[in-house]
């Protein structure tokens, strides 16, 4: 019995994007969500009671990371990432792989595990299957990931592509028997296969055969083409239960997001918003400003007009910091506090598209949100991006025609 | 030079002095327009550029239980080399009837917390190019440049802050200047002053909006500002809402002048320790402004102390060391409390101590999180509104001097010194030459005795350029490393994978 409650709302006539409740052990989580990602068991500066005000309630911690520090002892006895931090809801972790294999040159994958090099002293290690999921559950996480044998989509070598795939799904065999806390940790698969559709479906069926709570769909955001993507998730999409989450790992650019929804994906998570923040960009539905130009030295306007986040609604509202512009202008990259603000303010403008999102698809308008998503962000239909117009073209939205 | 303004303005109240005629220790409070009161002796926050380091608007209203910040114009007036005749954006700020403060509006402090502006950030780098008849010299991001009392002036009359300091001609050095100097700083000081309550007397403003005035007094012996003083006493008391010491050593001397004995007195000759603001509060300095705190927050060192000092019994189960010194804070960054859950200081109530645990605040120096410092900058300000909070009592109650001994009799000299890596020197303080500061090595103690410090922490650190600077900051903000050092010992040991044995 998964430790989870899956509830579909509504579904879009014309596309296959989904609006849902997700009910996790730590409470329920809307879908479709963007899930912003607290690396070492804290976002960027941000007490948990602000990521809480940006309406966050679900956000990942990276297992390798909680690893190292403050690692399993502590976990143990403090008794999980949860009260570690202070967040009394959902956490997500990854399995700690990804960062072995996609940034340590040395990382080598054999049946056993990930062998790697560690980064600071040289010693040869190796992460399996069991010390990743056996560590997830210290970490106390709602979602827990499979370790997989991730490759980057573009490689061209097709047989070890085959063999990483099919040893994802043994290593989630291997995960699922080492799991200790199944009652109250959702294991998700991952699903591998790197740009060949075909490969995709059989991982695919393959993993749906283990029936986890939920699904994600792995190996991408690596360079990759943005039709290539697209044509993954949809061949995925496809193939997937109604009654189950479906998680897309590492993407979260609006744009991205507005179209895998549509193509049918639930779940995303990215450094991107809050990276970003820290060198002065704030996301809004008119495109990434940089407020550190010169022309928002004395722009007096909230961060993006008709915001509803903490720093955007005018001072004088309740609980309201009238930040503007100008402010955000003055200390970036001179004071710690204007990063924190542009990451209060990039999380909820993520948190709010989705709510949008959802909004839009109960009320069976979500191609008229679409259109209206790349009109306010491009303006100039010239300047849609073809990707995003394609793909949307694939579920049955041409986002060029007017509503 | 009418006094009809006076009503409008800040008003203070000596509840409680412990001589009759204003000196020594003593109990306050100031009341603002809006029925805004503090409490005196207190302290307000320092900010840079604006901002209490680490701390958004939103927690310093909700979690930082300081009534006023310290706010620095030098911060603001950066004159860009792409632009440098433009009019510094926080000069345009729009006010409204409901917001009429355009220095709240431009910096988004809460309207809860007031403002006091001064010319140089605290404590002020020294300027190669000394000041002028005219004006003094600043230090912006841009470099030093000059600032004109008219122009001065002029901003407060802009940017409407709740108190301001006038401008005073100050060397910012820790040499005592000569006497020479020391008469013609005196006579600047006078001057100024003087033109200053001339032409706002000209001014109307409404009682929603006026600023309280803090007249300079100055760091050199009484014998070479006495005239000065006097002229405050005879001229201007009545323009004026309180002094801006910035040698507490000529409180004492302020007896001498009945006229400025009921009036507040803001010390900006920033004690380096408890135990030097517990000296200052004994000579009578009723508010403080504490660069310490924002230093130790930065060295990773969470305070413990209180006020009155806890009996000796209970301290020694805490401590268990052997001496009967109790620490003034702990250093967080220390392994002891990496799992450590419990609050950073016993009965603390702070909403760091209240949210979180040591361990957790322990994991963020270590881990270089940012959040780490906003979590010690509220709990360290908290403890020193506590610290002040039963100073009052004290004094109310009448036992300050002998618990103000016994606080001494209990506890260290000097706060440890913190052991965790420390985040970028912040804004541009930052010294034109010599090498790299040596921020990182030099604990809180290293802070010179009272009366010896012109620069604290944030004034000594050396030698970085702006590129530098905003490098490191870059570092500190961008950089979650998606790869942290760690070695196959501690990644082991943490449960993430194992050494392979061959
Ligand atoms: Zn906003
Ligand atoms: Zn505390």
């Amino acid at each position: 019995k998964p430790a989870l409650k899956f509830e579909l709302l509504a579904k879009c006539s014309t596309t296959r994007a989904r609006a849902s409740n997700l009910t996790l052990p730590h409470g329920p989580v809307p879908l479709p969500i963007f899930m912003p990602v607290a690396t070492q068991a804290s976002l960027k500066g941000l007490t948990p009671a602000q990521l809480e005000a940006t309406t966050c309630r679900l956000c990942l911690n990276n297992t390798y990371h909680l690893g190292l520090r403050p690692g399993q002892p502590v976990l143990d006895a403090v008794g999980g990432a949860h009260a570690f931090q202070g967040w009394n809801h959902n956490l997500l972790t990854d399995s700690g792989g990804f960062q072995m294999v996609s940034l340590l040159k040395l990382a080598n994958i054999t049946e056993e595990g990930v062998r790697f090099l560690s980064p600071h002293d040289g010693s040869p290690m190796l992460l399996t299957p069991e010390h990743s999921i056996n560590l997830q559950n210290s970490i106390g996480s709602d979602i827990i990931m499979q370790l997989d044998d991730v490759l980057v989509t573009t490689s061209p070598d097709k047989e070890r592509m085959r063999e990483a795939m099919l040893r994802s799904v043994r290593w989630l065999d291997r995960c699922m028997a080492a799991h200790a806390r199944p009652h109250d940790q959702n294991l998700f698969c991952i699903i591998q296969g790197g740009l060949d559709l075909d490969m995709r479906r059989e991982c695919t069926v393959a993993m749906l055969e283990r029936d986890t709570p939920g699904i994600a769909i792995g190996g991408l955001s690596g360079g990759e083409a943005k039709a290539d993507y697209c044509a993954v998730v949809k061949a995925v999409t496809e193939l997937l239960p109604e009654g189950k989450p479906r998680y897309v790992m590492g993407i979260g650019y609006p744009e991205d997001l507005v179209v895998s929804v549509a193509l049918g994906a639930d779940m995303f998570d990215c450094v991107w918003p809050t990276r970003t923040a820290r060198f002065g960009n704030a996301v809004t539905r008119r495109g990434v400003l940089n407020l550190k130009q010169a022309r928002y030295a004395d722009d007096f306007g909230p961060i993006e007009d008709g915001c509803g986040c903490v720093c955007c609604r005018p001072a004088g509202e309740e609980g309201a910091l009238g930040v503007t512009r100008a402010l955000v202008h003055h200390n970036s990259a001179k004071e710690t506090a204007a990063a924190h603000l542009l990451t209060m303010h990039n999380v909820w403008y993520q948190l709010n598209l989705m709510r949008e999102a959802r909004e839009a698809i109960v009320g069976d308008r979500y191609p008229a949100f679409l259109r209206r998503f790349f009109r306010d962000l491009h303006g100039d239909k010239e300047r849609y991006p073809a990707w995003a117009v394609e793909a949307l073209r694939g579920v049955g939205v041409d986002i060029i025609q007017d509503d | 030079m009418t006094s009809d303004s006076d009503q409008n303005t800040m008003r203070f109240d000596l509840l409680k002095a412990s001589l009759a005629d204003g000196a020594g220790a003593r109990l306050g409070r100031l009341a603002f327009s809006g029925s805004r009161t503090v409490e005196t002796p207190t302290f307000f926050a320092i900010t840079s550029r604006g901002a209490v380091p680490h701390v958004t608007p939103d927690n310093l209203e909700k979690h930082v239980p300081v009534q006023g910040t310290y706010i620095a114009l030098e911060d603001f007036v950066e004159r860009p080399q792409a632009n440098l005749t433009r009019t510094p954006p926080i000069f345009k700020t729009p006010a409204t009837p409901t917001r009429p403060r355009p220095l709240h509006n431009f910096t988004a402090t809460p309207y809860s917390t007031l403002t006091l502006l001064a010319a140089r950030r605290l404590p002020a780098v020294a300027s190669p190019q000394g000041n002028t008849p005219s004006g003094i010299s600043i230090f912006t991001s841009t470099g030093f440049q000059t600032l004109s009392t008219a122009a001065y002036q002029s901003a407060v009359a802009t940017l409407k802050p709740d108190m301001a300091i006038p401008l005073a001609d100050l060397t910012n050095s820790p040499t005592t200047p000569n006497s020479k100097r020391a008469a013609r700083m005196a006579e600047r000081t006078e001057d100024w002053l003087a033109q200053w309550l001339l032409s706002s007397s000209s001014q109307t403003a409404s009682s929603e909006t006026t600023t309280a005035i803090f007249a300079p007094t100055l760091p050199v012996p009484y014998a070479m500002q006495w005239e000065y003083l006097a002229r405050l006493a005879d001229d201007f008391a009545s323009d004026i809402a309180g002094l801006a010491v910035y040698s507490s050593d000529i409180i004492p001397d302020l007896a001498n002048h009945p006229a400025l004995a009921a009036k507040p007195r803001l010390s900006l000759d920033a004690p380096a320790t408890p135990h030097h603001v517990l000296r200052q509060i004994a000579l009578g300095a009723d508010v403080f402004l504490l660069p310490f705190v924002n230093g130790v927050s930065d060295s990773g060192v969470a305070f413990t102390f209180q006020f009155p000092a806890p009996a000796a019994a209970v301290s020694e189960a805490e401590e268990g060391n052997g001496t009967s010194l109790l620490p003034l804070g702990r250093d967080l960054a220390d392994p002891s409390f990496a799992a450590q859950v419990k609050p950073l200081r016993e009965g603390c109530d702070c909403y760091t101590c209240t949210a979180h645990h040591a361990a957790y605040v322990h994991h963020l120096l270590s881990a270089r999180e940012m959040l780490g410092w906003t979590l010690l900058q509220i709990h360290n300000h908290a403890v020193v509104a506590e610290f002040f909070a039963g100073v009052r009592r004290a004094l109310a109650e009448g036992t300050f001097a002998e618990e103000s001994g016994r606080f001494q009799l209990r506890y260290e000299a000097e706060a440890p010194a913190g052991t965790g890596e420390r985040p970028r020197a912040r804004g541009y303080h930052f010294k034109s030459e010599g090498g790299d500061g040596k921020r990182n090595k030099k604990g809180w103690g290293k802070l010179g005795p009272d009366g010896e410090e012109a620069t604290g922490l944030e004034g000594r650190v050396g030698g970085l350029k702006v590129e530098e600077v905003e490098k490191r900051l870059e570092r500190d903000l961008t950089e979650t490393p998606v790869v942290p050092d760690g070695g196959g010992r501690e990644l082991e040991e943490g449960g993430f994978a194992e050494i392979e044995k061959k």
